[in-house]
């Protein structure tokens, strides 16, 4: 989505004022202070510096104030200036194209939200604090104002149900509009149940999603696939240590599903074997073969085994048939038997078990999908117990034919998350109905 | 010199019902105004009704007051919005023939025992900041024990048309300047705005490309005790604006007082001008116009939608560009009103100022608009005098929260102030299922009596009611096993539970036959409806009920180590006066003003929830 460089934006509108303002940020902010005031800064972190600007031909560009902040202690983590040229928009056009002048490779006007996204990035802000600095531009009732300064300055009490509070404020002001302001506008009242659905399926999803990464939520899930007879329950067993698949020379030995925990260095894993992909298999082979690709959505990680038998197709039709991305490694067995040069990781099973996880970077694949997981829980279990008090409204809401009754129960849903996530009053329902509906005459 | 109980100043919606109340609850009582032939005008749009407005219309009316009857009598046209829906938000709004209205009101005013004078009243005269009577311009000082003031937008009321403006609280009535001054001296005031649209000449209308709207016949009225109406009915008629019109009155924003920068105070977000409906919806295709014709007699129609403060020229032609007006003339063009208010929170519970003694304000004064919540504070500032002058008997519980439409008013008004002109909505009612137009009767019982009804309409009332607790007592002595309803096609879960007749009756169609064949009783569709309704609702109420027990029940919570500021769902406004008096606990906590009972609850909650951790 966004590249690295150096990134630089207004953050004032380009219009006449009494300032215009640029942020810089990036590896090369010193290098192009320098270019363009003929200054060092390196050693003023947050400190405002009146200096001249000059443009290419060495006349001045504008006297202003320069504030630079030194990574870390920046906004974005990184190197970052802030430039209050006065507030012309020729000025700052003239500024624009001396930046593009100087030629520094990799600078660049930033994207939307590049500077909070790098924030992020650089651990300065949760994802949840740049949503609330945006809630907090963006907002327009006091109440919303107040609840998203303390996300930003309180950053641990933010919560991933912020979007499903939103959904119930505007949910509830539709059901709300629909009762008082019948004759201003045209109502759906199924449209309205679609989204009360929509809801609840929101809710069970995210309750779903976070149950599940909870309890798993340090385990890193691995899965061996490849063509019959390449060595995967070998390597299974060798990885668990323990002689619990059964290995034969025949093909398709492997017929239902292994999995195993195991952990390395405090890192904990499950690891599926499969049955052995090939165009003619038995029934109970074929019934293995599906578990393992239904199984396969929930893998974080794949080996593909393969060995010099193994056909590009054959790779393609596996990739394809469990839906993997780019989350695998080729592994190559049997390299004692056949050697010749590829990228490939190579296993010998003669290898040590400690050298085998090394050659699997085990460790590296740990760290990169629980880090990715642990970005998914937005929920701690506190929170997973209020969607479940949520969603015990559902049966009786879904098939309420009364939309008073309806607005009632959605009223109590309402006020459970002004009661754990923030004040909603009746005005905060009435902005967003009249902003949202062309009321009265 | 008369020495009045009440003197009431204004004779619009608020004034009329707070002088008839007073009145009749034996008060001697003068209703002042500047000008006799205004007496009880529909100075904005000819109707009354509609969701919320009905609901505390129907409060008034079963309170012995008059908008609903007045209404009624002078109806041409009816419709039930919220039909679909349940009674709870049923809003029956009547067209309204303007000279019907007033001439019946005036009638009406006049056979009773008020004391009607025309006059203006220059100053309001108090002694230790203590009410002693009214000064008027023409009469001089009459003394009085209470005064109300219904002034309305007569407050430095001024009026807009593009550029022009002149001074007048009403197009045709100047504004009071000199009362302005005292309110201004003694309270905290805020300028309001609100706006008008044009007058069109029915004959320059071409209603045959148009789409009418025809009355409804379905026997439910604004008033309880309205029979029928044989008044004869007219038709509305609905128009749109079009893309035409949007680009007119988009060229000519800098012609709109609204919007050229000369009005500066705050309008509303509900009732916007067509400026604001283009401004902001501009996407839209069309908005509706409905044309609602004054009156039988009347050559005028109020095309209800497009208010607006727009140059006149430009008015003309902006409605000439819509389908049915293109040859339209106008009587009197839209303006938009800027007009004092007293801020509300300068009022006790009981509508008096919290400054001076038996002084009260009522209406638009208030920072209210409509006809309906003017007239439900002008029965409930003069119900108050009356208490406190008269010492009449009278159960202040009937206007708690929870029970009227008129309390939430009062509440939201003393509580929390207005940023813009208030109107009801239903949803600003936490007990809606509750607070309905069809069980006001029965929200109000404790109220009701000889004296503000006469004997038909008081028999009437004790009649129905008779009849509804006869047939509920013979309905809870019918029980029913899951079986046997079950033999009736009627699901039910089978728990062994014996339900009594109310509690099945939620299971039926609510059909006079039905009910009839089910339990061989004979029941009016009115009763049934209702009675079918609070069978439906009862699980509603009782939950309500319990809350409030478990507030009761927890009155000595021990507050005293409670961080307040950990409950993320108080109000900033509920917190600050927690932090500031420090309540020990729950009981003083509900005492204080603002904190509201469902603070209450998320106390409680939080308490139960969090407590241990927090102290």
């Amino acid at each position: 989505m966004f590249n690295s460089g150096t990134i630089y934006s207004n953050f004032t509108p380009l219009v006449k004022a009494p300032v215009i303002g640029y942020r810089i940020s990036g590896d090369d902010v010193l290098n192009i202070l320098k270019k363009i005031t003929k200054k060092n800064f390196s050693k003023d972190h947050s400190l405002i510096r009146v200096v001249k600007i000059y443009q290419k031909d060495e006349s001045i560009l504008d006297e202003c104030s320069v504030v630079y902040f030194k990574s870390p202690k920046s906004f974005t983590g990184e190197d970052v200036c802030e430039i209050f040229l006065h507030g012309s928009p020729l000025i700052a056009s003239q500024f624009e194209q001396l930046l593009k002048d100087l030629k520094v490779p990799d600078l660049r006007l930033a994207k939307n939200g590049e500077f909070s996204y790098r924030s992020v990035l650089n651990s300065k802000n949760s994802l949840k604090q740049a949503k609330a600095i945006n809630g907090i531009i963006s907002n327009e009732s006091f109440s919303g104002l107040e609840y998203n300064k303390k996300l930003l300055f309180e950053g641990d009490i933010v919560s991933g149900l912020v979007p499903l509070r939103e959904e119930v404020i505007n949910l509830f002001s539709e059901i709300t509009a629909s009762i008082d302001f019948v004759d201003d506008e045209d109502f759906n009242f199924s449209q309205i149940k679609r989204k009360i659905r929509k809801f609840f399926t929101n809710c069970n999803n995210l309750l779903h999603k976070n149950r599940t990464n909870i309890e798993q939520k340090n385990i890193c899930k691995i899965m061996l696939v490849g063509p019959v007879n390449v060595g995967k329950s070998t390597l299974f067993n060798k990885i668990i240590d323990k002689d619990r698949a059964i290995v034969t020379n025949i093909k398709g030995t492997t017929r239902d599903i292994l999995s195993n925990e195991f952990i390395i260095s405090s890192n904990r894993f499950e690891i599926f074997d499969t049955a052995g992909q090939r165009s003619k298999q038995g029934k109970i082979e074929k019934y293995g073969y599906k578990k393992a690709q239904k199984i396969s959505r929930e893998i974080d990680h794949f080996f593909v085994l393969i060995d010099q038998n193994t056909k590009k197709s054959d790779i393609s039709t596996i990739i394809k048939d469990f839906m993997i991305h780019s989350n695998y490694s080729l592994i190559e067995t049997k390299s004692d038997i056949y050697k010749y040069k590829t990228e490939n990781i190579k296993i010998n099973h003669s290898l040590e078990r400690d050298k085998i996880y090394q050659k699997l970077k085990l460790s590296s694949i740990h760290q990169k999908y629980v880090k990715n997981k642990h970005k998914m829980i937005d929920l701690n279990l506190e929170e997973i117990d209020f969607l479940a008090r949520i969603l015990e409204y559902e049966p009786d809401i879904v098939k309420e034919k009364d939309i008073l009754i309806i607005a009632q129960l959605m009223r109590n849903i309402l006020d459970d998350f002004s009661f754990e996530f923030g004040y909603i009053n009746n005005e905060d329902i009435y902005d967003r109905v009249f902003s949202k509906f062309c009321i009265g005459k | 010199m008369e020495h009045y109980d009440v003197v009431v100043i204004g004779a619009g919606h608020a004034g009329v019902e707070a002088a008839n109340i007073s009145e009749k609850y034996g008060l001697k009582t003068a209703l002042i105004t500047k000008n006799y032939s205004d007496l009880g005008k529909l100075s904005c749009n000819p109707s009354v009704g509609g969701v919320g407005k009905t609901h505390i219309a129907s409060e008034v009316d079963i309170l012995g007051g008059i908008i609903c009857k007045i209404g009624d009598k002078s109806a041409i046209h009816y419709r039930v919005l919220n039909l679909s829906k349940g009674p709870a938000v049923w809003g029956v709004r009547a067209q309204i023939d303007r000279d019907l209205y007033s001439q019946n009101m005036k009638k009406y005013i006049k056979s009773s025992k008020i004391d009607l004078i025309e006059d203006e009243a220059t100053n309001i005269l108090e002694k230790n900041n203590k009410i002693i009577g009214v000064e008027l311009s023409n009469i001089g000082k009459i003394k009085s024990k209470a005064v109300i003031l219904t002034t309305g937008t007569f407050l430095n009321g001024k009026i807009y048309f593009g550029n022009e403006s002149q001074e007048a609280g009403r197009i045709g009535n100047s504004s009071s300047k000199v009362l302005a001054k005292f309110i201004n001296k003694n309270f905290k005031t805020m300028r309001l705005k609100t706006g008008t649209p044009p007058r069109i000449y029915a004959k320059s209308i071409n209603y045959d490309v148009l789409e009418p709207q025809t009355s409804e016949n379905n026997g439910i009225f604004l008033s309880y005790f309205t029979k029928q109406n044989t008044n004869k009915k007219i038709n509305c008629f609905i128009t749109k604006t079009n893309n035409k019109t949007h680009k007119i009155i988009r060229d000519n924003l800098n012609k709109s007082a609204m919007y050229s920068g000369i009005i500066k105070s705050q309008g509303v977000r509900y009732c916007p001008s067509i400026e604001d409906k283009i401004t902001k919806f501009g996407d839209r295709n069309g908005h509706n116009i409905f044309l609602e014709p004054e009156g039988l007699n009347s050559d005028l129609v109020y095309p209800n939608g497009i208010s607006n403060s727009l140059d006149k020229k430009i008015q003309l032609k902006f409605l000439r560009s819509i389908k049915g007006l293109e040859e339209c003339e106008v009587d009197q063009f839209g303006y938009a009103v800027e007009y004092d208010s007293v801020d509300p929170r300068e009022l006790k519970n009981n509508f008096e100022t919290k400054k001076i003694e038996n002084f009260y304000l009522a209406g638009q004064i208030n920072g209210t608009t409509g006809y309906e919540e003017a007239a439900g504070q002008g029965i409930y500032a003069a119900i108050h005098a009356a208490i406190k002058i008269k010492k009449i008997k009278f159960s202040k519980k009937v206007f708690e929260r929870d029970n009227s439409y008129i309390g939430v008013l009062v509440d939201d008004l003393t509580k929390l102030g207005v940023t813009e002109p208030y109107r009801m909505f239903t949803s600003r009612a936490e007990n809606r299922l509750k607070l309905r137009t069809d069980n006001s009767y029965e929200r109000f019982s404790d109220v009701i009596n000889t004296k503000i009804f006469d004997n038909l309409e008081y028999n009437l009332i004790t009649k129905n009611i008779k009849n509804e607790k006869s047939i509920l007592k013979k309905l809870s002595l019918l029980k029913y096993t899951p079986n046997d309803l079950m033999k009736k096609n009627i699901k039910v879960k089978k728990d062994g539970k014996i339900r009594n007749g109310f509690e099945v009756l939620k299971f039926l169609e609510p059909t006079v036959n039905t009910f009839k064949k089910f339990y061989k009783l004979n029941i009016n569709q009115k009763l049934l409806t209702k009675i079918y309704f609070d069978s439906k609702y009862e699980v509603f109420y009782d939950r309500e009920r319990k809350s409030f027990q478990q507030l009761h029940k927890n009155k000595n919570m021990n507050l005293s180590n409670v961080n307040f500021n950990k409950i993320p769902s108080l109000s900033k406004e509920i917190l600050e006066k927690l932090n500031k008096y420090k309540p020990t606990n729950l009981y003083d906590a509900g005492k204080i003003s603002g904190v509201t009972p469902s603070a209450l609850f998320q106390i409680i909650k939080h308490r139960k929830t969090k407590g241990s951790k927090v102290a």
